[in-house]
């Protein structure tokens, strides 16, 4: 039986914009088990970035309960909270988000620093990425000279070099074509197998297809 | 983690190489100016440290004030080292130099050369002060008459070597000719000592009346035993007055007590004061040397400080400017785990290492403008004494404090963006309503206001002083010294020069209204008997019939000497402030009476009144002064007109050669010699206005950025306002107002401080300008428009972009 990894109980996200109160996120009710694939669908404004990164404890629910790994979430304090997500949870952007300063290789290493892995470790284990990626040979180019699968790719790599339990990924395929975004689908399909539990938010229907559950939303709330 | 951050340091700024430009050109300039000053204020503070008993030396200063005249001196009575040593244990030993010849002629070959740096010493002199011999014993070295210790750099020049100087003969012109044996060379007197002297001749050769308490002429030093109070020891002196002055001075006047002498406004004071005083705190009359001015080191310091800051301020805001640029790595940083401190950590290493470039770059903006400075601040400063380790660990700190002090507010501004927001491209643009970014730029605008501001006053005030009514004139009058030639052929000489088209009038000079011209003072009274009460001292010059036409005083009533009167000789000329001391309404044919060397009363009948013109610095109102007869005739001024004025030196020298061979020709204009007592005034204007310059600048560079900084958050605003139809008048005021508003801010926080400071510095001055409103409002139309320039670069820009490229971004 496989572990229990979040739960969220009629988690609430509320801000106020103005003097009105507008509500984001609407007693959510979600479990996840460890070495599921979600994915959360619903059109645009339906709150699956919001409860991402709610999830992502990169935000914070207004109300309501959140227990990761057995740990209420919703009653820590900032600091503790960085030490989760940082320990336990990778991620993955539309955008990509590398950092353009840095190449491939210094891109994959920069969360194990702030973990403070040692370096042969560091090196190790980055050398370990760039060949499952099959990117070896692209270690020293900057983001700028990639392409956007390939840099989706690195993105994968830095989120995943850390041995997160749980990935989030937002529309990672969002700026990709759609050879690229099979590529990129069934590498999370893979990495799934392998057992790392992953939550991506997606507009489309063939990348949900990837998942072994879908959770759709519309405004704020869970419909099915 | 750190080879990382220095990475991503380093390749921001290699990325951004325009701002990176901004940022080290600005902080270097600030650096630069820092180290320099710096380098200044080491080296004022530093003068006189190298004499290794240097705290326990002290020098007997005396302040007098008799019948309204007030003197505050260097110098002190000859027995006064000697009876302090006699009657008092602490006093460990004494020093006195006898300087007041001020020059001496010596004989190199045939020829004479003109030696300013000389002075007599006691033989005590080496057991005072540290001066190491090259060769030569200075226990005894001048112990005996007829002997001199010289200098490394004069034995070269006379000798070739301080080994061929030793035991030498050395010709000097004390009555006519005196020999002085070279018993000891010491190492040359290191540039920053109040005394400077080249050769020390043995005090048993000095031709003075010894044994006078009443008469001021030599500088005396004192070494205390060690723990010794020298506060405490001041209040000897009234001892030291009572059992030896009052004494004296009865024999010729009629004194009773201190206490009566003091309860008439007269004053006899004496004091000691440490020999690390003297270059910064002490400027009074017949100092070794220019004095340097504690005030200036302050606000040379502060002014340093401040431009630093205005650097500091310029990278914060530059920093800042840039952040949107930041935020998504800030942002992804959190994201992939990353704590506040450690970005903190990552931007304050960025903004070392930027301080670190600065300071190269600053280093070398002080290697390049080292020798202007020196030429400014009349300093020898060198590269060097950056090397003295003390001064070497203070640069090496210098970029963690400057990059501590500018990175700061930058890191904790960076590194507190929520990455969700920043990595959905939604920074927040409400942060322009920064308040403390305007007070920031406030800051440096106002610290540049009154630098300005500064500036203004002080060439203001210099160009006063040469342009003011000073009651003679300056101009076109060259006095020529008169070595080597008899009474006789000096006359001679006068009157064949004075044959010459070009001089229309010529006067022997002994006293000339300029600060290098010798001076004398005596007590004088209105009645034959004096008392505390109609007795007062005032400067008396020997001149003859030509003076005043020839440096161009005008007669206030009276008449002038004249060679139709017989009995001249006992008349006396006095300017206005004499004549109000002495308390007379119609002074013409009343007498004044003084006494002789020899204590013999002394009768003069005044004959005229000459209207005031300034002898002392325009610091000073002017003091009382009387002219009488004489013919003190060791200079010659001659009045001149003509457009050829090297032509006109060359005659004059060529005449003088032939009169006197083998003497060095040595002359001197009176305006320069007038301007030379302001010299340190026109350093300080240009040490001000080049602060100025650099903080506006600096300031500049700053807004100049924060421009960019707004332009680039506003791109949208704009892009929309140009398509609902603003124009780009519209967009460049919009952009401007707000700056525009905070400069003018800055302008009227500016203006009391910078009239507060410059109106306490004008207070030095018996005679200054006004501070006019109109030097505020220049200097804030200045700081406006120099503002507007700057900001219109990128508002212009701004304004003209075609709004579809902005619209389009989002």
């Amino acid at each position: 039986m496989a572990n229990k990894l979040l739960s969220l109980n009629e988690a609430t996200k509320t801000v106020n914009s103005g003097s009105n109160k507008v509500t984001l996120l609407d007693n959510i009710d979600l479990q996840v088990t460890e070495g599921e694939f979600i994915s959360l669908m619903g059109p645009s404004g339906s709150g699956k970035s919001t409860l991402l990164n709610c999830i992502g404890m990169l935000d914070s629910f207004t109300g309501g309960g959140y227990t990761f790994l057995g740990e209420p979430v919703h009653s820590m304090k900032e600091k503790n909270r960085s030490k989760l997500y940082k320990e336990y949870i990778g991620f993955v952007f539309q955008a990509y988000h590398l950092i353009d300063e840095l190449n491939v290789w210094e891109n994959i290493e920069t969360p194990l620093l702030y973990k403070n892995v040692k370096s042969s470790e560091r090196k190790a284990l980055v050398a370990d990425m760039l060949d499952r990626f099959n990117i070896v040979g692209k270690k020293d180019l900057f983001p700028i000279q990639l392409s956007g699968g390939q840099q989706q790719l690195v993105g994968i790599a830095r989120a995943l070099v850390g041995k997160p339990k749980l990935i989030l990924a937002d529309e990672p395929t969002g700026n990709l074509n759609s050879k690229q975004s099979t590529e990129i689908m069934e590498l999370f399909s893979k990495l799934n197998k392998e057992g790392v539990t992953i939550i991506q938010a997606t507009h489309s229907e063939d990348n949900a297809s990837y998942g072994s559950r879908i959770v759709n939303l519309l405004d704020g709330k869970i419909v099915s | 983690m750190i080879k990382n951050y220095f990475k991503i340091a380093w390749r921001n700024l290699i990325k951004n190489k325009g701002f990176t430009a901004i940022n080290i050109i600005g902080l270097s300039m600030g650096i630069g100016c820092f180290i320099m000053i710096s380098m200044f204020v080491i080296d004022e503070l530093n003068y006189d440290r190298h004499h290794e008993k240097v705290n326990r030396i002290y020098r007997v200063n005396s302040d007098v004030i008799f019948g309204g005249t007030e003197m505050s001196m260097a110098v002190s009575s000859d027995p006064m080292g000697e009876v302090l040593m006699k009657d008092y244990p602490e006093v460990e030993n004494y020093v006195r130099f006898y300087a007041s010849n001020g020059s001496k002629l010596i004989k190199k070959g045939n020829e004479y050369i003109n030696e300013s740096a000389v002075a007599h010493a006691d033989s005590t002199l080496f057991d005072v002060f540290t001066l190491s011999a090259i060769i030569g014993d200075t226990k005894t070295a001048l112990s005996n008459p007829n002997t001199v210790v010289i200098t490394e750099t004069a034995a070269n020049r006379y000798f070739g070597s301080p080994e061929l100087a030793i035991g030498q003969l050395l010709e000097t012109d004390d009555n006519q000719s005196t020999l002085y044996k070279v018993t000891a060379v010491i190492e040359d007197i290191p540039r920053n000592s109040h005394f400077n002297f080249d050769f020390f001749f043995s005090m048993a050769n000095v031709d003075y009346g010894f044994g006078n308490y009443l008469s001021h002429n030599f500088h005396t030093y004192v070494l205390l035993k060690e723990g010794a109070n020298y506060k405490a020891f001041n209040k000897n002196f009234k001892e030291v007055i009572n059992k030896y002055l009052l004494p004296q001075a009865a024999q010729f006047m009629e004194i009773s007590s201190m206490d009566d002498f003091e309860a008439s406004g007269n004053k006899l004071e004496y004091s000691l004061m440490p020999l690390t005083d003297i270059h910064l705190h002490s400027s009074r009359g017949a100092e070794l040397s220019a004095n340097g001015n504690i005030q200036y080191v302050y606000i040379f310091s502060a002014a340093a400080l401040f431009i630093l800051l205005i650097a500091c301020i310029n990278f914060m805001n530059l920093t800042t400017a840039r952040s949107s640029g930041r935020a998504k790595e800030v942002g992804i940083r959190k994201v992939l785990g990353s704590e506040k401190k450690a970005l903190i950590g990552q931007f304050l290493t960025e903004s070392t290492l930027i301080a670190v470039l600065a300071l190269f770059v600053g280093l070398l903006f002080v290697w390049l403008s080292l020798g202007w400075f020196n030429g400014v601040s009349g300093k020898e400063m060198s590269m060097a004494s950056i090397l003295s380790p003390k001064f070497l660990i203070f640069i090496l700190i210098l970029p963690f404090i400057v990059g501590g002090l500018a990175g700061t507010y930058p890191a904790f501004f960076l590194s507190s963006f929520q990455p969700i927001k920043v990595l959905k491209g939604k920074l927040s643009s409400g942060s322009n309503k920064n308040t403390l970014r305007n007070f920031l730029v406030v800051f440096q605008f106002a610290t540049s206001i009154i630098l300005i501001v500064g500036t203004i006053v002080i060439y203001k005030q210099i160009n006063h002083i040469q342009n003011s009514n000073l009651g003679f004139n300056k101009e076109q009058v060259v006095v020529v010294n008169n070595f080597g030639l008899s009474r006789e052929t000096r006359q001679s000489l006068k009157n064949e020069i004075e044959q010459l088209t070009e001089i229309t009038s010529a006067s022997f000079a002994g006293y000339l209204p300029v600060g290098s011209s010798s001076r004398s003072d005596t007590t004088f009274s209105t009645e034959t008997v004096m008392t505390e009460s109609n007795g007062f001292n005032m400067q008396y010059w020997n001149i003859d019939y030509d003076y005043l036409e020839t440096i161009g005083m005008e007669m206030e009533a009276g008449r002038n000497f004249s060679r139709d009167f017989g009995s001249d000789s006992t008349g006396i000329i006095l300017n206005e402030t004499a004549v109000k001391l002495a308390g007379f309404t119609n002074p013409i044919g009343k007498k004044l009476y003084t006494t002789d060397g020899d204590s013999n009363l002394e009768a003069y009948t005044i004959i005229g009144v000459v209207k005031n013109f300034n002898f002392a610095s325009l610091r000073e109102n002017v003091g009382a002064l009387c002219f009488q007869l004489g013919n003190n005739s060791w200079e010659t001024a001659y009045r001149f007109s003509t457009t050829d004025v090297s032509g006109l030196l060359a005659t004059i020298e060529n005449k003088y050669k032939a009169a006197a061979p083998g003497m060095p020709f040595n002359y001197e204009f009176l305006d320069e010699a007038f301007d030379n007592m302001y010299r340190q005034e026109r350093r300080v204007g240009k040490v001000a206005m080049s602060f100025a310059i650099l903080a506006i600048i600096i300031a500049c560079l700053g807004l100049f950025g924060l421009a960019t900084y707004i332009a680039e958050q506003r791109t949208k605003e704009i892009g929309i306002r140009k398509v609902l139809g603003a124009s780009v008048t519209n967009i460049v005021k919009m952009l401007s107002t707000d700056f525009v508003k905070l400069v003018m801010l800055a302008f009227v926080i500016a203006t009391p401080i910078a009239w507060w400071f410059m109106d306490k510095w004008l207070q030095d001055f018996a005679f200054r300008i006004d501070l006019n409103w109109w030097i505020f409002a220049i200097t804030g139309f200045v700081a406006l428009l120099v503002a507007l320039i700057t900001l219109s670069f990128q508002a212009i820009r701004a304004a003209i972009a075609n709004p579809v490229n902005s619209l389009k971004t989002e």
